[in-house]
């Protein structure tokens, strides 16, 4: 039988069994086994998914994504990446990440069953959704019209091992989030949105955050050493996309930690619910169908995007119809203390919330320039450093004092009194650092001794409670990731201050120099790759006569697709990074050679790497302490 | 008015006020920091502010691009067929730039005919066009469907 046929069937399986599921959102309810049909969604959408990856590999250009995005000569396991490296495949990707979490959740103990019937169902009307829009406008199995001996190729910037497992990482965080919203809705039509919810959301709530904290960061850590600008971060639409998400996540997930301590904020945790998933569905599809980057190809396939706003839609009406009804009534009616450890939270959320809504506005006002005044323009990168710099400063203040304010009500006074000492000793530090290196502004020492003072109150609290046992535990957890978010706008701040870069037109036997550094270009030669061929140039970073570092940035030529890229050659340091890259201009006897010396870039990718770890202490320490 | 009814709006009152004043910054930042594009046709219509950044797009013309190896300056001319625009550029050129390709470059504008480029922004692909041209060429009927 034809494969593609297969596909085919098992995608219809898919839909048809999560549209029965589905129908136990209905008032009358059919009596079905929610076990067979949550779970049969997800087994006919994996072997899908192996099936695609088996016709990639299989190299089988009788299918049209196969031709679009693979060639016969790729490496194997690009062949296996180029299977989610696009729309169709993404879009399957996707879907199977919906049905392992309502695959996973209906493994789950939760005794309310009701509760757990409506979340089941609404997780399997989004399966549905997706699994029609997939076979409608972009089924991955399309035959060839004609007949196609080869492939054109996979994009070589996008032939990295790095980027092959960073989409799935990332869907795992976007959809995490759909589940998320399921509660939010099943919570809604059951009237159970409390303290016990809270519990059951929480380690959902985490998990998406975990992977998509670890997606971005990998992002950015692809795009510093593949793109060859230098940079780790460059407030582009596809990042934006992403940071959304995460935002409005970590807001939501502060939210529920006050949810299920004090049971307030019911109706607002909901709320954010709905919009974090919200954001994680215009980031991945918004960005995937071309809308953000450009209008153009909005207009080319319009089936494409108008399904997607109409899906966006859908989920959005039924939301808050829902909310209208329900919202007004989960809340519990109890003031708050204006001092106290929930609305330091609380204040820090609505920071969270500023940022997003600066990131938000810095994308899509192109695309309203565009659709509305039909004038091209796009956003610089000043403008979201200039807007974020008093939110960023207002919440590293907020959570220097928020763990450290107690719960219902607090005293001004306490709470200054248990970090000034850190404060102080952080201000002497950096003023320190200032007078040595005689360069920073007042806007900098204020975010770098606010940073440092987090990173120092957060340590004293992870050790602090370490006396008792008991209690260490899930605080650990938060603790790491503070200092991880405190130190990753340390390293943000410090990179921006002191970073250099150079750019040199140098033939062989020259010497360049950056800050006092001496690097020799020492020769260039040709090389065959395994699908490309390539220039590699040496240079020795020297001291007088001896090597300290050999470097080796590359060219790469590449036939199919017909590209040339510029491999950076990247020295790590524990301070610093020295980073050098190159290209050749056309007709011309010299190289051009971008050389960087970055400080502290090691210590962004460890603040992620804390902040992943931070959560995933903190769900492990969870299911430790019910046990 | 109660006193939990006045503490209410009082915190409305002050959270409003922020949160306009802090919207009116943000967009007022916005603003400042957004970069429109041009095709050359475009650019000489314009009235152009020459402290802001600006993009200006189209193919580069045959015969166009030079190096001045004493000024280290690159020259090439942006053209959507009807209208030109110099370009000069101080750094490392993209590895995919070549005459009659698309190209995108920002920078400031000298003048209409003239403008000095901060970046020339580099292509992945040897037949990706920047929409902004395709458009840019579309416009003045130029554009040629492959």
């Amino acid at each position: 039988m034809n494969l593609g046929n297969v596909g085919n069937i098992l995608m219809l399986v898919c839909l048809l069994a999560s549209l029965i599921q589905s129908t136990q959102l209905l008032p009358k309810k059919i009596d079905i086994d929610y076990k067979i049909f949550s779970r049969l969604p997800f087994y006919s959408s994996l072997l899908a998914f192996i099936l695609l990856i088996y016709i990639f590999v299989d190299s089988n250009f009788n299918y049209q994504l196969v031709v679009n995005n693979s060639h016969s000569e790729k490496p194997l396991i690009y062949k296996i990446a180029g299977a989610w490296g696009n729309h169709e495949g993404s879009l399957l990707l996707w879907i199977l990440v919906l049905t392992i979490f309502n695959f996973i959740f209906s493994y789950s103990k939760i005794e309310h069953a009701d509760f757990k019937k409506n979340v089941i169902a609404f997780q399997s009307l989004m399966i549905f959704g997706f699994t029609l829009f997939l076979l409608l406008t972009s089924n991955p199995f399309t035959p060839t019209e004609t007949i196609v001996s080869e492939g054109l190729g996979l994009n070589p910037v996008l032939q990295d091992l790095l980027l092959a497992i960073h989409p799935p990482i990332l869907y795992v965080g976007y959809v995490g989030y759909s589940l998320v919203l399921s509660f939010a809705i099943g919570g809604m039509i059951t009237n159970k949105v409390d303290k016990e919810w809270a519990q059951w959301i929480h380690p959902w709530v985490l998990t998406a955050w975990i992977f998509l904290t670890l997606g971005i960061g990998l992002g950015s850590f692809w795009a510093y050493y593949e793109l060859g600008w230098g940079g780790y971060w460059f407030w582009d639409p596809v990042e934006n996309a992403s940071l959304m998400p995460w935002l409005a996540g970590t807001a939501l997930f502060h939210c529920v930690i006050i949810l299920e301590k004090k049971n307030i904020l019911q109706s607002w945790t909901i709320l954010l619910s709905i919009l974090t998933f919200s954001l994680s569905l215009i980031g991945t599809f918004l960005v995937r169908s071309g809308i953000l980057n450009s209008v153009h190809t909005f207009a080319s396939d319009p089936a494409r995007g108008l399904f997607i706003l109409i899906f966006l839609a859908i989920i959005l009406i039924i939301s808050f119809t829902l909310y209208a009804f329900k919202g007004p009534l989960l809340d519990n009616k109890s003031e708050m203390n204006l001092v106290s450890k929930e609305s330091s939270i609380l204040a820090n959320n609505w920071l969270l919330l500023s940022t997003l809504f600066v990131v938000f506005l810095g994308t899509l006002y192109p695309l309203g320039t565009d659709l509305f005044l039909q004038k091209s323009t796009s956003v610089g990168p000043n403008y979201y450093i200039l807007s974020l710099l008093p939110i960023i400063v207002l919440l590293l203040f907020f959570m220097i004092i928020g763990p450290n304010a107690k719960w219902q009500s607090d005293k001004i006074s306490s709470i200054i009194l248990s970090t000034n000492k850190l404060f102080i000793l952080s201000l002497a530090i950096i003023f320190g650092f200032s007078i040595y290196f005689d360069e920073l502004h007042l806007t900098q020492i204020t975010l770098l001794t606010l940073c440092l003072t987090l990173i120092l109150v957060s340590i004293k609290d992870g050790l602090r409670v370490n006396h008792n046992y008991t209690i260490i535990k899930p605080s650990l957890g938060k603790s790491l990731a503070h200092i991880g978010f405190g130190l990753l706008i340390l390293s943000v701040v410090a990179n921006a201050t002191f970073a250099q870069e150079k750019i040199f037109q140098a033939k062989v036997s020259d010497i360049l120099i950056l800050d006092d550094q001496k690097f020799r270009f020492d020769s260039v030669e040709q090389n065959k790759g395994k699908n490309y061929n390539s220039i590699i140039a040496t240079f020795h970073l020297m001291d007088n006569k001896t090597i300290l570092e050999t470097f080796k940035p590359e060219i790469r030529v590449y036939s199919n697709p017909p590209t040339v890229t510029s491999e950076t050659s990247i020295i790590r340091k524990f301070l610093t990074d020295i980073y050098v890259v190159m290209n050749i201009p056309e007709n011309s006897d010299f190289v051009n050679v971008r050389i960087h010396i970055k400080p502290l870039i090691s210590f962004i990718w460890l603040s992620i790497i804390l902040m992943v770890i931070g959560g995933m202490s903190a769900i492990v320490f969870r299911i430790k302490l019910k046990k | 008015m109660s006193k939990k009814v006045k503490k209410r709006l009082i915190t409305i009152l002050l959270s409003s006020l922020v949160l306009i004043i802090a919207t009116l910054l943000i967009t007022m930042n916005l603003k400042d920091n957004i970069i429109y594009f041009y095709s050359p046709t475009e650019l000489q219509g314009a009235s152009i502010d020459k402290k802001n950044i600006i993009r200006v797009g189209g193919l580069v013309k045959e015969d166009s691009y030079e190096y001045n190896d004493k000024t280290k300056i690159y020259s090439f001319i942006i053209t959507d067929n009807s209208n030109d625009v110099d370009v000069e550029f101080v750094g490392i050129m993209p590895n995919l730039f070549a005459e009659n390709k698309g190209v995108v470059v920002e920078g400031l504008a000298i003048d209409k005919k003239k403008i000095t480029a901060i970046k020339v922004l580099a292509k992945h692909d040897e037949n990706y066009m920047p929409p902004e041209v395709i458009e840019a060429l579309k416009k003045e009927g130029q554009w040629q469907e492959k």
